[in-house]
Formats: structure tokens, C-alpha cells, sequence
């Protein structure tokens, strides 16, 4: 029981960390009918970016008074969410805005997508000469148990990637469902020439979604950054899985991507470390890549719209 | 000028101080003088007109080009100080060429030192793809090969016959290993992260430790790359495991190191040749403290044997020498001592200083280099290593640890 537990929260950790970049996926997917490959270095500019930040205040690390804990913690989730906003905000402007004005067919977008992916992962690993992985620095006792959950040990770091997962999470569902650049946003995914004739900017609301996309993905990539390190090729993998948790919620559909993400997290925690006694397994954690992806076939074949269905134009 | 002095005294008294008396400042020489080498009284003060080339094949550009440094620096250090003799028997140009430790680029980086006729004898290459990837055409046109690195088993029995190296393979630092735990625990978790490199050494842990009666237990992470350690951490918790031996590279084995702290383990973890580095340290952090490296090195911030090579390194290029430098070092002074012997037996082709290579025995500053008929170093020492206050530290021969 408490092995299960175990896999349980660093399933649902894992899990809450894709659905925030899954929104990313998602939300450009609604308004713009397109996938966002380069949102995964989106994510990973993030990561450096809160990076900087965290590590300009704290420097190597070294324990530091609460109070300055919560505010680098504070510090490192605005600037992660700022960096990948901005750099969201650039990449619609230098890669999909030219085209869109042209016209462009369907695949120079893909093929823009992947181009702005790899070098954004280039540029960041010639800048910061990085390596394929990097640590913050620690400045608190993160991986400290703060209590048990049916035998479990959660850890600070746990705590605070699922809290501030799911308040994000949650403040985008109201914003969506409730504001006027979320009506605005729903507008335009569900029509776009008839929004536009209806007064939506559909210029700007575009831009806004590629910065909302940016600044969970950067909040996404400081999370991540912080329990697992961080490096110019650190969003590949997340990515993929991501895109994955938003088609299997029903890519377009906000909620769905939440609900993706928590459940690629979980089956990847918890499939192929079955049956959860000792140290064996059944399918064993080599796995965990093909488990993960099986359940996502086996689910589409069933519900080819994913599990919430493609509720484009009603994002929430 | 003081370099001058010293070397001219070393001609008066004897040739053998050769290898270092270049480096007068550290009062070196006296740590790696010819030894047994063969062929010690051969051209002394004669020549020096005669300038050969040797070659240098490894990673110095792409993700593990650190490895590559640490070893280029090295070769560069030894051929300055054997230019910097003035009874130097030849002059030595090297030549390096750049694989990117990519098995891809491999053959193209060693054709470019195969066409020029002026290398008689290669350092390198330093990794085991590229060097499985370009074994074949450095033995068809018989160039001696001396890697100070390139540790995969088959390399030897692959029909790569012109290559030698003077560290011991993955297996018998693994059975080195497996043989150390087996001393100490009953049960060991062993780990893998599915490369070539990874799974085979911790196959060789396992049949090795099975065999001593030790139950283990084993699972593969999800790839080198993964970033998700906590579940194996979860799982070698859940084990009970007293020991975990993690066969992979260093970033993820940092991973593994924090993940494991995470789940509170506190069993022994060690790890092989690939994770001993930088990268572990700096990314595990204090997590990576109390992690055990199994490795066929020596560190030569901390071998007596080294001091002399430890400082000149240093001097020369601001840092002090990491993971692989000094094998380096002795794989191409062995080279040069090789390149020595045929030339006072004769000419200096490639045919005679592979010949020459084969018959090797010098003392270097990490082993005596001397070669099997395969091409395997004779005697070959697994040190034991511990990281300790965010260093790795050197805990000697782990076949007479406790």
C-alpha cells in the first residue's frame, strides 16, 4: 500500500507538470487549428529562465530563512512564466503570423513549428553552453517529507508542483469560461471570420493565447526545472508527452488537457511499476515510454475524439 | 632559460629523465624516467632532425567533448614536453582529429589521419562507437592505436589488430565490482538505463553477482534520457535492497542519486566508469554525496605517481586534470617511447611502430603499459572512488578494500 502510494504522488506530480504544458498544445490548437511543436522549447525557455533568476539570488544555493524561500520560489514562477510568455509572444509573431497572413497551407506551418523548435533548442544550448541536464541550486530542503499520505512520504517539492499546477489550472479554466478574452478566445476557435465580424481582434487574441500557452508552459518548466533539472533538450520528452495528454483529453478542449496530463502522469506511474509490492514488476519501468503510449491508441481507438471529445469554440 | 639548464644537465647524467625534464619548474623527471621501457640506451643525443606525427581521434566537439578535453590536453602536454627536450632523439608534430564521439563521423575523422603519411601512430580513439566504428580501417592500413578510454569488451576480439588500450573493459570493472558487493550484501538492486554501455556492465554485475549467491533484483530505467527517476527510486525502496548498482552515464545518474534521496534510501549505490565525472557532482549536489564509483582510472589530483603531470597540467591549462588525462598522458608517452624504439632499430614506418607498440613496457603514471596479445593492458587496477563533501575522492584498489 504505501509502495502505491508512492507511485500515486510521484504520478500525480509528474502528471500535473504535463497538463500544464498540455494547456499550451491545447489552447493554440483551439484558436488556430495548428500544432505548436516548438511549445516544448517554449517550456524549456522557461526553465532557463527561472533559472536565472533563482540562481542570480541565491547563487549556489545554501540553505536559505523561509521568507526568502517563498519569494525565490515566488521569483523563479514569474520570471519562468515571463520568459516563456514573451517567448511564446515572439515565436507567434516571427514563425505563424507571416504565414498566416500569406495564407499559408496547413503543412508550412508544421514544418515552421519544427523548424522554430530546433533552433530555439539550439540557440538556448549554444548560449548557456549547456548541458543535456543542469541543477538549480538548492536553497531549501526540497525534497524534505512533509507528511505521510497512507504511508507515503510527500515531499515539499510535490506539494508545491500539485498546488501551483492546479491553482494555474484552475485560474485558466475561470478565465476562459468567464472573461472577456476567454469569450473572445472561444470565439475565434469556434468561428473565426464571423468573431472577427463580430468585433474580436483576432490578431491580438491569438497573440494573448500564445502568451497564456507561454506562461503556464514557463510556470510548467520552473516546476519541472526545480524536481528534475533542466537543460536545452529538457522539453522534447515532456513535449511529447504533453501533446499526447491533450489529444487524449481531446486536443482543443482545456479541461481535457487537464485531465490528460493528470492521466498520462498516473498510467506512467503506475502501469509498469504493477504489481507494487518489492522490487519487481510485472512490465517493469524500461516500459514506461510504450505503456503510456498504448493506453493513448487504446483510448483513441474507442473515443477517436479523445475522452472530453473536441469541444472547439467551447474551451471549457 | 631555467628549462635549458635543467635539461642540459640531464644529458650529462643520464638519458632516462627524458619523459619530463622538459618541465623543469616541477622539478619532474625523476616520477616517469624510461623505467623497463625497452630500448633505453638506444639513440640518446643523436638526431633530432627527424620530426614524425602521431594523431590524436576523439570527441572534441558535441555533448561529451568534456571527456575529449581532458584527454587532448594531455596528449598536447606530452608532446610539448618531449619537443621541449634538447636530446630529443625526433621532434613529434600532433595532429587531432574530431569525432564528435559520434559513431557517424568516426571513419571520416580517422581517414583524415590515415591519408596523411606523415602519422606513424594514433591516441584514441577515446570512445567505443567510434572506435568499432573505425577499428577496421586503422588496422587495414596498420596504424598503431593506443585508447586511453575506449573500454566496451568486443573491441579487442573484433579483428581490430592494430588496437591496444591502457585502461581494463566494462567487464572487469563490473566483476571488479560485483566481487566488492558481494562481500558486503546479500541483496543488490541492479539498475540499467538500456544503452549498450549500461546494460552490459550491469549484466556482467549481475551474472557476477548471482554467481557469489547474492539475490538480486533488476529493472531498467525508461532510456538514458529520461529525466522521471522516482519511480526506480520508489521500486529499489520498496526492495528492501541493501546495495544498488546503477549502470549508466553520469547526468542521469545524478538524477538517480537525488531521486534516491528523495525516497530516503540509505543502502550503498555505486555506479561504473560512466558516471564518475563532473557533470554527477555538480548536478547531484549534495544528494550525490555517499554515492560509490567502480572505475579503471586514476585520479591524478590525488596519485602520488602523478604529482609532476598533476602540476604541469594545471600550469598549463588552469584547471587540474579530470577523468581520463592522465591515461592519456601515458598513452602517448607510451607512444612516443614506442615511436623511439623503432627508430633506433631502424626506420620509423607504421609497420614498426605497431611492432614496437606490441612489445611495450613503461612505466607510466597510471599503470605499467605493457599489451596483451589482444591488445588489452596487461595489469589492470579498479580504484574504488566515494564522493565526499561534493568531491570524488579516491579510496585505492577495490579488490583490497574492506
Amino acid at each position: 500500500m504505501a509502495t502505491f502510494m508512492n507511485y500515486l504522488v510521484l504520478g500525480l506530480t509528474r502528471g500535473s507538470i504535463y497538463a500544464l504544458i498540455a494547456l499550451g498544445y491545447t489552447m493554440v490548437y483551439g484558436v488556430l487549428q495548428l500544432i505548436n511543436f516548438a511549445h516544448s522549447e517554449v517550456f524549456m525557455s522557461g526553465a532557463f529562465g527561472s533559472y536565472l533568476i533563482v540562481h542570480g539570488i541565491v547563487g549556489a544555493g545554501g540553505h536559505q530563512s523561509p521568507l526568502v524561500v517563498v519569494g525565490v520560489i515566488a521569483a523563479g514562477m514569474v520570471v519562468g512564466a515571463l520568459t516563456a510568455g514573451a517567448v511564446g509572444w515572439t515565436l507567434e509573431r516571427v514563425a505563424y503570423r507571416p504565414l498566416r497572413r500569406r495564407n499559408a497551407a496547413k503543412l508550412t506551418f508544421l514544418i515552421s513549428a519544427i523548424g522554430a523548435s530546433f533552433f530555439l533548442s539550439q540557440f538556448a544550448g549554444k548560449i548557456f553552453t549547456s548541458q543535456s541536464t543542469n541543477s538549480f541550486p538548492t536553497f531549501f530542503a526540497q525534497n524534505k517529507p512533509l507528511f505521510k499520505l497512507f504511508g507515503a512520504s510527500v515531499t515539499v517539492i510535490e506539494i508545491i508542483d500539485i498546488v501551483f499546477a492546479v491553482a494555474a489550472m484552475i485560474a485558466l479554466d475561470r478565465l476562459v469560461s468567464a472573461t472577456k478574452l476567454g469569450r473572445a478566445i472561444r470565439a475565434v476557435a469556434e468561428d473565426a471570420p464571423t468573431a472577427a465580424l463580430m468585433g474580436v481582434n483576432i490578431d491580438k487574441t491569438i497573440s494573448r493565447t500564445f502568451v497564456i500557452g507561454g506562461l503556464l508552459g514557463g510556470l510548467a518548466g520552473f516546476l519541472f526545472g526545480l524536481n528534475y533539472g533542466f537543460g536545452n533538450t529538457m522539453g522534447f520528452q515532456p513535449g511529447v508527452k504533453a501533446f499526447a495528454a491533450a489529444v487524449l483529453g481531446g486536443i482543443g478542449n482545456v479541461r481535457g488537457a487537464m485531465l490528460g496530463g493528470m492521466l498520462i502522469g498516473l498510467v506512467e506511474a503506475l502501469l509498469p511499476t504493477a504489481p507494487w509490492i518489492n522490487g519487481t514488476a510485472w512490465i517493469g519501468i524500461r516500459w514506461t515510454d510504450v505503456v503510456a503510449f498504448l493506453v493513448l491508441v487504446g483510448v483513441l481507438m474507442f473515443r477517436p475524439t479523445g475522452l472530453l471529445g473536441e469541444r472547439l469554440g467551447r474551451a471549457a | 632559460m631555467r628549462t635549458r639548464v635543467v635539461t642540459g644537465a640531464a644529458i650529462l647524467v643520464t638519458v632516462g629523465a627524458m619523459a619530463l625534464a622538459g618541465c623543469g619548474s616541477s622539478g619532474g623527471g625523476k616520477n616517469t624516467g624510461l623505467g623497463g621501457s625497452s630500448g633505453t640506451n638506444s639513440s640518446g643525443g643523436s638526431g633530432g632532425g627527424q620530426t614524425y606525427k602521431i594523431g590524436f581521434q576523439g570527441a572534441l566537439s558535441g555533448d561529451n567533448k568534456q571527456l575529449g578535453i581532458n584527454e587532448v590536453n594531455s596528449f598536447n602536454l606530452a608532446i610539448k614536453e618531449w619537443n621541449a627536450q634538447s636530446n630529443a632523439p625526433f621532434k613529434v608534430t600532433g595532429v587531432t582529429s574530431d569525432d564528435a564521439g559520434d559513431n557517424n563521423k568516426s571513419p571520416a575523422a580517422a581517414a583524415a589521419l590515415i591519408g596523411d603519411s606523415a602519422v606513424v601512430g594514433v591516441i584514441g580513439p577515446i570512445f567505443s562507437g567510434p572506435t568499432s566504428a573505425a577499428g577496421k580501417a586503422y588496422a587495414t592500413a596498420g596504424m598503431a592505436l593506443i585508447s586511453p578510454s575506449a573500454t566496451n569488451e568486443t573491441l579487442t576480439s573484433s579483428g581490430f589488430t592494430t588496437f591496444h588500450r591502457i585502461v581494463p573493459t566494462d567487464g572487469v570493472e563490473g566483476k571488479a565490482t560485483a566481487d566488492y558487493l558481494a562481500a558486503k550484501f546479500k541483496n543488490v538492486f541492479v539498475v540499467d538505463d538500456t544503452t549498450v554501455y549500461g546494460k552490459g556492465v550491469a549484466d556482467v554485475v549481475q551474472t557476477e553477482l548471482r554467481a557469489k549467491g547474492v539475490t538480486t533484483e533488476r529493472q531498467g530505467t525508461n532510456g538514458a534520457n529520461d529525466s522521471n527517476l522516482g519511480p526506480i527510486a520508489t521500486a529499489i525502496g520498496g526492495a528492501k535492497a541493501q546495495a544498488v548498482y546503477f549502470g549508466g552515464y553520469d547526468a542521469e545518474g545524478a538524477l538517480l542519486a537525488k531521486a534516491l534521496k528523495a525516497a530516503n534510501y540509505t543502502g550503498l549505490v555505486i555506479g561504473g566508469n560512466g558516471v564518475k565525472s563532473s557533470v554527477f557532482t555538480q548536478n547531484a549536489g549534495a544528494a550525490g554525496d555517499g554515492f560509490y564509483f567502480a572505475c579503471g582510472c586514476q585520479d591524478a589530483t590525488t596519485a602520488p605517481t602523478a604529482k609532476a603531470f598533476n602540476t604541469a597540467y594545471t600550469q598549463a591549462y588552469g584547471t587540474p586534470p579530470s577523468t581520463y588525462s592522465p591515461e592519456a598522458y601515458d598513452a602517448t608517452n607510451a607512444l612516443l617511447q614506442a615511436i623511439k624504439t623503432a627508430q633506433s632499430s631502424g626506420t620509423v614506418t607504421r609497420a614498426s611502430v605497431e611492432t614496437a607498440v606490441n612489445a611495450l613496457d613503461y612505466q607510466g603514471i597510471t599503470t605499467v603499459v605493457k599489451f596483451a596479445p589482444n591488445g588489452e593492458v596487461a595489469q589492470a587496477t579498479v580504484n574504488l572512488y566515494k564522493q565526499e563533501g561534493g568531491k570524488i575522492v579516491e579510496l585505492g584498489d577495490i579488490t583490497k578494500q574492506k
